[in-house]
């Protein structure tokens, strides 16, 4: 584990995990393991609650290339969606990035035996998909959070909310948070601008992200030289790093 | 330091304070009678320029309000006889560096409220004559600026307007998040030039307004941020150029917060501490640019008021 940069344990197991999401997908391995590569498995409490924050984006490789995940991820990922059940009173950025975890395990779920559709089980392959919170079937999934609150914040709140929730920033997964993305693209390209003058390297890096995926930022935001800028600027955090490959990724998709 | 004030009535107060500021201190607007000989003699010319491009605008936009322009007027009458002599001055500067074009860009807005000094406009016609005139090299912007001043003047620009944006910073539109200080200060000199400093919003090309309706909001909340009050009050003048104003509530209240009671606004952060010519010089912009931005945003907002509701 690399914790030269880190400040706590948590943070250099972040840290990792990020840096392991960039390298997979700088390869686009299908065969690339990320907790693997950094040393987590389902039985380390460190590595599960880095696996929290980093959210969906374990599985990010999977989802930008469209193959499946490797088991482990899969395992950790649904681990941490148990042992971190947002509170009642969490803030709506943290019940979102719970929403989102949970839908992106379904995506990846193969129906099991006897199921008749779709996305109704979490974790198979692994022993701990039977969890009570998530995953059997419409009825257990989490309900999509409440998203009213985005429509009228200011636009500098609404980016930095938008960046903490960039996870949910990825190709086919619709959600409430991405309609008002896509709805405030303008708001979000301000934020973009203010956050890299404000050197706050990862909400910039969120936010171009969004940019990148749902498009219609203006033409002279210079979104594709302002990644390139962020990443060197701030490219030394991996949390940054990934925010931007997962752009110029999506941007690249959609392009073409 | 707050004022109780929103909105409207905040902004106007802005300009009725600081307009009361500048005319109290108006003896802080001075020519040096020995100046240092490294300094350029017509450098200290520079603040009774921009008093003289403000106040006009200020003295004609008359919804200040009858005192305000009255006051406006006094203090133009006082820069033009008391401290240019009449343009006397303008026209030992111009004889000391004949080539300079400051006696040019101090004397126009004078000239357009009927102060005259025809041997400065001799001087100033042989030197639009000279090649050398029109190949100075001066930043792009200040080019725009001697092209507009040549316009307003009655000659032909030595550059085009057209061509001397063209090499602006503003006009390539670039990445707005590369924005710095001295950038900020070339984008609102820029429209202070297109739009003959506010009186013409409609100078401003389609284009330009557009990328500044994009991104000005950026800048205001930054320099609100910042505190930087000069830059931001400029900033402000540049969103009453816009077609369509904001009037940026957050930025105008911070703006307002930072002049002080006696309508003096800082630089950047708290007001400079010295004595009172020293600290005349450092904040005699930043309060000239609010009284600037208070007639300008009163105007538009007051002239939107006829067709309809006024921005919140």
């Amino acid at each position: 584990m690399d914790q030269t940069h880190a400040s706590s344990p948590l943070a250099g197991a972040v840290h990792d995990l990020a840096t392991e999401v960039v390298l997979a997908l700088r390869s686009g391995d299908h065969l690339a393991t990320v907790c693997g590569a950094a040393g987590i498995d389902e039985e380390n409490r460190t590595g599960i609650a880095a696996a929290r924050v980093i959210g969906a984006d374990l599985l990010l490789p999977s989802v930008l290339y469209g193959r499946h995940p490797h088991p482990g991820d899969v395992a950790v990922l649904d681990r941490a969606v148990r042992e971190f059940p947002p509170k009642p009173d969490a803030p709506a950025a943290t019940a979102w990035s719970h929403w989102h975890m949970i839908s992106t395990l379904q995506r990846f779920a193969p129906p099991p035996q006897g199921a008749t559709g779709p996305g109704t089980a979490v974790g198979t392959g692994t022993t701990v998909g039977t969890g009570t919170t998530v995953g059997t079937g419409t009825t257990g999934t989490y309900a999509e959070p409440d998203a009213a609150w985005l429509e009228n914040a200011p636009w500098q709140s609404f980016t930095h909310q938008l960046s903490v929730l960039a996870p949910l920033a990825v190709p086919a997964a619709p959600s409430a948070v991405q309609r008002a993305a896509a709805d405030r693209a303008v708001d979000l390209a301000r934020g973009f601008v203010r956050a890299v003058r404000r050197r706050d390297w990862l909400q910039a890096a969120g936010a171009g992200r969004w940019l990148a995926a749902i498009g219609g930022e203006p033409a002279t935001l210079g979104l594709e030289r302002g990644l390139d800028f962020v990443e060197l600027m701030g490219g030394h955090d991996p949390r940054v790093t990934l925010h931007v490959r997962a752009a110029r990724l999506m941007a690249e998709a959609r392009a073409r | 330091m707050t004022s109780g004030n929103t909105g409207i009535q905040q902004i106007h107060d802005v300009g009725a304070k600081a307009l009361g500021w500048l005319y109290e201190h108006r003896e802080g607007f001075r020519l040096e009678a020995d100046p240092a000989p490294e300094a350029g003699m017509l450098d200290r010319f520079k603040p009774l320029g921009e008093l003289a491009l403000i106040g006009k605008v200020i003295f004609r936009e008359g919804v200040a309000g009858s005192q305000q322009s009255a006051l406006a007027h006094k203090l133009l009458d006082h820069a033009w006889h008391e401290l240019l002599g009449s343009g006397a001055r303008l026209l030992e500067g111009q004889r000391r560096e004949p080539l300079s074009p400051v006696p040019l860009e101090v004397y126009v807005p004078f000239r357009e409220l009927g102060y005259r000094q025809p041997d400065l406009e001799s001087a100033i016609r042989l030197n639009h004559r000279l090649a050398s005139w029109a190949a100075l090299e001066v930043l792009p912007v200040r080019r725009l600026g001697l092209s507009a001043i040549e316009r307003r003047f009655g000659v032909e620009p030595s550059v085009p307007e057209t061509a001397a944006l063209a090499h602006t910073w503003l006009a390539r539109r670039p990445e707005p998040w590369t924005v710095e200080g001295h950038i900020g200060y070339d984008i609102t000199h820029t429209v202070f030039h297109l739009t003959d400093w506010g009186e013409k919003p409609a100078g401003l090309p389609a284009d330009i307004a557009e990328y500044l309706e994009l991104w000005l909001p950026t800048w205001l909340d930054d320099w609100l941020d910042l505190k930087r009050w000069d830059l931001l009050g400029e900033l402000l003048v540049v969103d009453a150029c816009l077609p369509e104003p904001t009037l940026d509530a957050a930025a105008w209240q911070g703006f307002a917060q930072a002049q002080q009671p006696d309508g003096a606004m800082p630089v950047v952060g708290d007001m400079p501490e010295g004595d009172e010519e020293s600290v005349f010089d450092l904040v005699y912009h930043p309060t000239l640019v609010a009284a600037f931005a208070s007639a300008l945003a009163m105007s538009r907002a007051l002239s939107d008021l006829s067709s309809e509701p006024a921005p919140a």
